[in-house]
């Protein structure tokens, strides 16, 4: 009796010991860093979900202008595929710590513990807003170029490649023949340009480890995200965190020198250069050979509000363009000391506090920055 | 040339397996052929020679991407180069540029969706085909495992007349699975090759449990004790990633694989077991499907598979390399509840019909179902194919069948699995087979020491370590 006893209490024990270590765990988690981090800077002002659109990269208006306005660039489109549960997951964690309270409507605010929390996560060196999911195609090339040259340095010359992609695998082919691979040389240089750019990144050694393991070759299979995941004891979703984190860096580096011509070469056109949604990117061209906006509606067949939209867009991302076609200089000075004086962004109390200025107007304002 | 002399020229193989010599005589003879050969024992040998042949290209129909893609990049291995892929990746402009060049090509692999379209069919009936050959052909079958109805729906364009002929393959059909293949398919008299489906080296084991819980236990100490290569068969992912857990915390080096992970994932697991990194893949019945290891030793299956095909065909991944293999079914009474759950889980239910129609009536496309995730891409295919034919009261009625048959496939299994009679002989009795000859350690029934085919498990299997990136970049690009 006594024993059993002991035993049922040695369990308990054991059982709650475990809910603290997941409780650790799950702060030290990557992916609830990042969420922490973005529901701080969306400062309460804008619903649960908003932070879900940022983090898939969705191409709407409003997710658009969201980045811009609260400086989610870094975060933008981490997590195209991330299941809505995943992230639910994650916020009722956050609740049930009381590091925010999530309202009815589906707005959140942030409460102390959280704001707390949020200061004590590490600064990524995400940079979403210029990769989008690129970094994939990035690593897709390498990856196959890295098998290729570990099978041809063990003479085997047929091989199941790594990609299934006929574009990924055509433009390997190219790369491959136009380096001379034949030669033999192509796998010392580029050893030599993924140590350099690799050392140069002030990143974790573990995490260099964590992107060469998903590479393979002959005798030397890669390994998987959940292998992966063990070893390094986190989440599978936090490890791929972490190698995006890693190539977003290196893409940086890449491109910033001439100092890495192959990864140069390989990171080919995969830094998103147009900053806008292609249909914004079609109002931007007609709006530059001078078209009103309401003639625009009328080729575009959208809506005002759509044109709008892209407007405000085109005002976030384009330094030259203006807006005072639609604003004037004095109205935008009101516009801004509001937001300071009340120290938000939300457009319904600016519509309030602001007289006689329409919701356009003030995106407009917002979306250009304080000048 | 001599078919040997092409055999060795293109392929770099010195003799024909089994039937394919057989099978390939008959289609330069310019017939209809069936022919049955066991996943790896060379099927598609029986197609690729002869388009080195025929002077025409060779139109092979394929169910299913993956083991298409499977087959061009064997044959872009074999240093062909005129081998193509339409399918639904194919980008507008590479679809336009491959029908447009599509005579050019020796080989073209295709999907029964493809075949459907116009313009493909309007492009292929002015082509002069060398042969048509329908891979996977059991899937025709309604009676087969795993039917796809798009397959009747190009049974049609195979009665046109003046067709070239039309090579039937598939790993494992009954009777009537082949009877509903040749009036399908429209085959004029065809040859039929039905490859021996005993496997002699492959010993048949069963463990019987009161329990499904007791299996755990057994498994692991199974595991530990006896040598891989092995793979254990589980009924879902969640219970795969569970015992994958369970193995690797007991030390062995194991890894879960399932449908759900991605597609480089599955490559490494694939690439970790063939060299030997892995001694147990813990899998669904997603693993196999063109996986290439020749000294699988063990196959185990934590419950009874749906059917007697999915067993043949799992436990014909060991012993490719003709040594000795044990396959071991472990059983107990909950077990063919369990698989009925399964294997009806994936049909549509009259449910499915009656939303279908709502979805119609309220003028949405029926596909938003499938968005929702309300039922399986095969269940929503088959219901759609048969609502376009037939009336929704129909449809439900051959639903039923279909849940029927499904069961009574369970029964079959059931039935092998529980016989007091020789094991083997009746798995050969199912395909329509007569046993010749018994093994030594035949089956459980008739006298098995599961000692004298397994080795015991070495213990100086050492988990792979991972090494510096440095040193691992330096492996991968120069070898050392």
């Amino acid at each position: 009796m006594f024993l059993q006893s002991f035993i049922l209490i040695l369990k308990m024990f054991i059982l709650h010991f475990n809910i603290n270590t997941i409780k650790l765990e799950e702060f030290a988690s990557m992916f609830h860093q990042i969420l922490l981090q973005i529901f701080q800077k969306l400062n309460n002002e804008r619903s649960i979900s908003a932070a879900y659109h940022v983090l898939r990269g969705k191409r709407s208006g409003q997710t658009i202008q969201d980045i811009g306005l609260f400086q989610l660039h870094n975060y933008f489109g981490l997590l195209p595929k991330l299941p809505r549960a995943t992230f639910d997951e994650a916020v009722s964690l956050f609740s049930q710590d009381s590091w925010l309270i999530i309202q009815e409507s589906g707005h959140y605010s942030m409460k102390k513990l959280g704001l707390q929390r949020a200061e004590q996560t590490p600064d990524f060196l995400f940079d979403g807003w210029h990769y989008r999911g690129n970094e994939h195609i990035f690593f897709a090339r390498l990856s196959l170029i890295v098998q290729s040259l570990s099978y041809q340095s063990a003479g085997i010359r047929s091989f199941s490649p790594i990609s299934r992609d006929t574009n990924i695998q055509s433009w390997v082919r190219t790369f491959l023949f136009e380096h001379n691979y034949q030669d033999g040389h192509l796998q010392q240089q580029l050893l030599e340009e993924c140590e350099s750019v690799l050392s140069e990144l002030s990143l974790s050694e573990a995490n260099k480890q964590l992107v060469l393991y998903r590479l393979s070759g002959y005798g030397l299979p890669g390994w998987t995200w959940q292998q992966l995941a063990s070893e390094r004891k986190e989440a599978v979703l936090d490890c791929q965190l972490a190698f995006i984190e890693l190539l977003h860096v290196l893409l940086n580096e890449v491109h910033q020198t001439t100092d890495y011509p192959l990864l140069g070469n390989i990171a080919e056109e995969l830094r998103v250069k147009a900053l806008l949604t292609d249909s914004a990117q079609q109002t931007a061209y007609l709006y530059e050979q001078g078209y009103s906006l309401e003639q625009i509606m009328q080729i575009r067949k959208l809506k005002q509000s759509t044109i709008e939209d892209h407007l405000v867009e085109l005002a976030m991302y384009e330094p030259n363009f203006s807006i005072g076609p639609f604003v004037s200089y004095k109205e935008a000075e009101k516009v801004w000391q509001a937001s300071k004086q009340y120290q938000t962004k939300k457009l319904k109390t600016l519509h309030e506090v602001v007289e006689g200025m329409s919701y356009f107007q003030l995106k407009l304002v917002l979306a250009k920055g304080e000048v | 040339m001599e078919l040997e002399q092409i055999l060795a020229k293109q392929f770099g193989y010195t003799a024909f397996r089994p039937g394919q010599k057989e099978v390939i005589e008959a289609i330069l003879e310019g017939k209809d052929v069936i022919a049955l050969l066991p996943t790896g024992m060379g099927k598609s040998l029986c197609y690729q020679l002869p388009g080195y042949i025929l002077h025409k290209p060779v139109l092979i129909v394929s169910p299913l991407l993956s083991l298409m893609q499977d087959q061009v990049e064997e044959l872009k291995r074999f240093g062909e180069k005129r081998v193509v892929a339409l399918n639904s990746f194919l980008t507008v402009s590479e679809k336009r540029y491959v029908l447009h060049f599509l005579e050019q090509f020796r080989f073209i692999f295709t999907s029964p969706e493809m075949l459907l379209q116009q313009q493909v069919q309007d492009k292929l009936s002015q082509m002069q085909l060398g042969l048509i050959v329908v891979d996977e052909a059991h899937c025709i079958s309604q009676w087969g495992f795993d039917f796809r109805p798009d397959y009747l729906r190009i049974g049609q364009w195979f009665s046109q007349a003046n067709r070239p002929p039309v090579l039937a393959l598939s790993a494992t059909a009954t009777n009537k699975v082949v009877n509903d293949i040749r009036d399908t398919l429209s085959l004029d008299s065809p040859f039929e090759f039905l490859y021996n489906v005993d496997r002699s080296n492959i010993h048949l084991g069963r463990v019987v449990f009161e329990d499904r819980e007791d299996k755990v236990h057994w498994i692991i100490q199974h595991i530990k004790e006896t040598a891989g290569p092995g793979i254990l068969y589980m009924s879902s992912r969640k219970r795969a990633e569970q015992y994958s857990e369970v193995l690797i915390q007991a030390g062995i080096r194991a890894a879960a694989y399932h449908a759900g992970f991605g597609a480089e994932d599955r490559q490494f697991i694939q690439q970790q077991f063939i060299d030997g990194e892995l001694d147990w893949i813990v899998a669904t019945n997603a693993f196999g499907m063109g996986i290439n290891k020749s000294d699988i030793r063990q196959v185990i299956h934590e419950t009874m598979p749906a059917n007697v095909e999915n067993y043949m065909q799992e436990i014909g991944r060991a012993g490719r390399d003709g040594h000795p293999a044990l396959a071991i079914l472990l059983y107990c009474d909950d077990d063919v509840e369990l698989a009925k759950f399964v294997v009806t889980g994936d049909l549509p239910t009259s449910g499915h019909v009656d939303r279908y129609q709502e979805l119609l009536n309220q003028q949405i496309q029926p596909s938003q179902m499938l968005k929702n995730g309300e039922l399986s891409e095969t269940a929503f295919r088959v219901l759609d194919y048969w609502l376009q034919q037939e009336t929704m009261e129909q449809v439900k009625v051959r639903l039923n069948h279909l849940a029927l048959e499904k069961y009574r496939a369970v029964n079959e299994m059931q039935k092998i699995t529980q016989t007091k009679d020789c094991i083997r002989k009746q798995l050969v009795g199912y395909f329509g087979q007569e046993l010749l000859k018994k093994p030594e350690n035949c089956c459980e029934n008739c006298g098995i020491n599961y000692d004298e085919i397994n080795k015991a498990r070495l213990k100086e299997e050492k988990k792979i370590e991972m090494i510096p990136w440095k040193s691992r970049l330096k492996q991968l690009l120069m070898g050392f």
